[in-house]
C-alpha cells in the first residue's frame, strides 16, 4: 500500500468516506513535507468527534463506541505484557492497585450497544460469527497448554507457542472490536451523553493507570519495556479525555 | 497554519462559487501564495461541514462520490462575514494605529 493511501486511512471514517482519495492525492502530490501536515490533521480530527461529518445517523456514535473498545483492548494487552507488576494489578485480591480498573469498566458499560428487544436473533448470528474463530483460537490455545504434550518447550517451539499466544490475544481484541461495530446495526447504540461519560470514565482510569505505572518505574531501574507501556498508557488517557471534553462542549453548545 | 484561519480561507473562497476539494486549494493558493497542507484543507473541510456551513453542491449520490464540490451555505455565508467585518476593524484600528491610511 502506497504511504499516501496509508496516510489517508488514518482519518476518522467519516471523513474518509469524503475526502481520503483526495487526501491520498494531496499527500502523494506534495510528498514527504506533506507527511507531518497530514497525520497531524488525522490526529487532531480523532481528538475532536464533534467535527465528524455523519454520512449515516449515527455513524459518530459507532466509531466512538469502537474506538472506546479498541482502546481497552490495548489497554488490557498492555496490562498483560507488563504482568505481573506490583503498583499496577488487575484482580481481586489486590484492590487498591486495582482501583483504576473501575472506571474503565463502568466506561465499556456505558458505551457498549444495548441488543434490541427483536433483534436478540441476529445480534446472536453476529456474534457467533465474529467470535468464532477467535473462541476457536483460545481453545486450542488452553488445550495444548492442559494436554500435557508441551512441558518445557525450548528454542523454535517456544518461540512458535509465544508468537501464538500473542496473536491469539490480539485476534481475540480485534474481533471484540469487530463485534461492537458489526453489531451497532442491530443495536441501540449509546447517547452521545453516554459516550461522553464513557470517554472521561475511561480516561480517568487510563489516567490512575499511568500514574500507578510511573511508580512502577520510579521504584525499579528504568527499563524500555515500562517506559513505553507508560507513556502508551499515558498517550490513550490524555486522547480520550480530550474527546471526551470536545463531545461534551459539543453538548453544551 | 491555524485551523480557524483555514476554515475562515476554506469559507472566503468558496463564498464566490462551489468548488471540490483540490480546486479549493489552488484558489488559496491564488489568495495568499500558499497552498494549505492536507491535514488543515480537509480538517477545515470536515469541521464546516459538520458546522452546517459548508455542504455538498452535487445532490446526486453518486455525484457526491465522484465530485465532492462544496458550497457555501447561508450560515457559512453568515459566519463568513462577521469573521470578516471583525478582521476588517482590527485591521483598521491597526493601520490606523501605524499611521497608514486603509485603502
Amino acid at each position: 500500500m502506497r504511504a499516501s493511501a496509508l496516510i489517508a486511512g488514518l482519518y476518522p471514517p467519516a471523513v474518509r468516506e469524503r475526502w481520503g482519495t483526495e487526501i491520498s492525492y494531496e499527500v502523494s502530490e506534495s510528498g514527504i513535507r506533506s507527511w507531518p501536515n497530514a497525520l497531524t490533521g488525522a490526529v487532531r480530527l480523532w481528538l475532536h468527534p464533534s467535527d465528524w461529518p455523519e454520512t449515516l445517523t449515527g455513524q459518530t456514535r459507532r466509531v466512538l463506541a469502537v474506538a472506546l473498545f479498541a482502546v481497552t483492548a490495548v489497554t488490557a494487552l498492555l496490562m498483560r505484557a507488563t504482568a505481573p507488576s506490583d503498583t499496577l494489578t488487575a484482580d481481586l485480591g489486590h484492590p487498591i492497585t486495582s482501583l483504576w480498573l473501575a472506571p474503565i469498566l463502568l466506561g465499556i458499560g456505558l458505551a457498549s450497544p444495548l441488543p434490541r428487544r427483536h433483534a436478540f436473533r441476529r445480534l446472536a448470528t453476529v456474534t457467533i460469527r465474529t467470535l468464532a474463530a477467535p473462541t476457536a483460537a483460545v481453545l486450542i490455545m488452553l488445550l495444548a497448554a492442559n494436554s500435557g504434550l508441551i512441558e518445557h518447550p525450548t528454542g523454535f517451539t517456544n518461540a512458535a507457542l509465544l508468537i501464538y499466544y500473542w496473536a491469539t490475544l490480539a485476534f481475540t481484541a480485534l474481533q471484540l472490536c469487530t463485534l461492537v461495530a458489526r453489531a451497532a446495526p442491530v443495536a441501540t447504540l449509546p447517547t452521545t451523553r453516554r459516550l461522553c461519560a464513557a470517554l472521561l470514565f475511561i480516561g480517568t482510569g487510563l489516567a490512575l493507570a499511568t500514574g500507578q505505572s510511573l511508580l512502577t518505574i520510579t521504584r525499579t531501574a528504568p527499563h524500555a519495556g515500562p517506559i513505553t507501556v507508560t507513556l502508551t498508557l499515558g498517550l490513550l488517557a490524555a486522547a480520550t479525555i480530550r474527546a471526551g471534553h470536545d463531545l461534551r462542549l459539543r453538548q453544551m453548545a | 497554519m491555524h485551523s480557524n484561519d483555514a476554515q475562515m480561507l476554506v469559507l472566503t473562497v468558496l463564498a464566490e462559487r462551489p468548488l471540490h476539494g483540490y480546486a479549493i486549494n489552488t484558489a488559496i493558493e491564488e489568495l495568499t501564495g500558499r497552498k494549505l497542507g492536507p491535514g488543515s484543507l480537509y480538517g477545515a473541510l470536515s469541521r464546516l461541514e459538520a458546522r452546517g456551513l459548508i455542504e455538498p453542491a452535487d445532490q446526486v449520490p453518486e455525484a457526491r462520490e465522484r465530485h465532492r464540490t462544496m458550497q457555501i451555505t447561508g450560515p457559512g455565508r453568515e459566519t463568513l462575514r462577521v469573521e470578516l467585518e471583525q478582521m476588517a476593524r482590527v485591521s483598521r484600528a491597526g493601520l490606523s494605529a501605524l499611521g497608514i491610511a486603509p485603502a
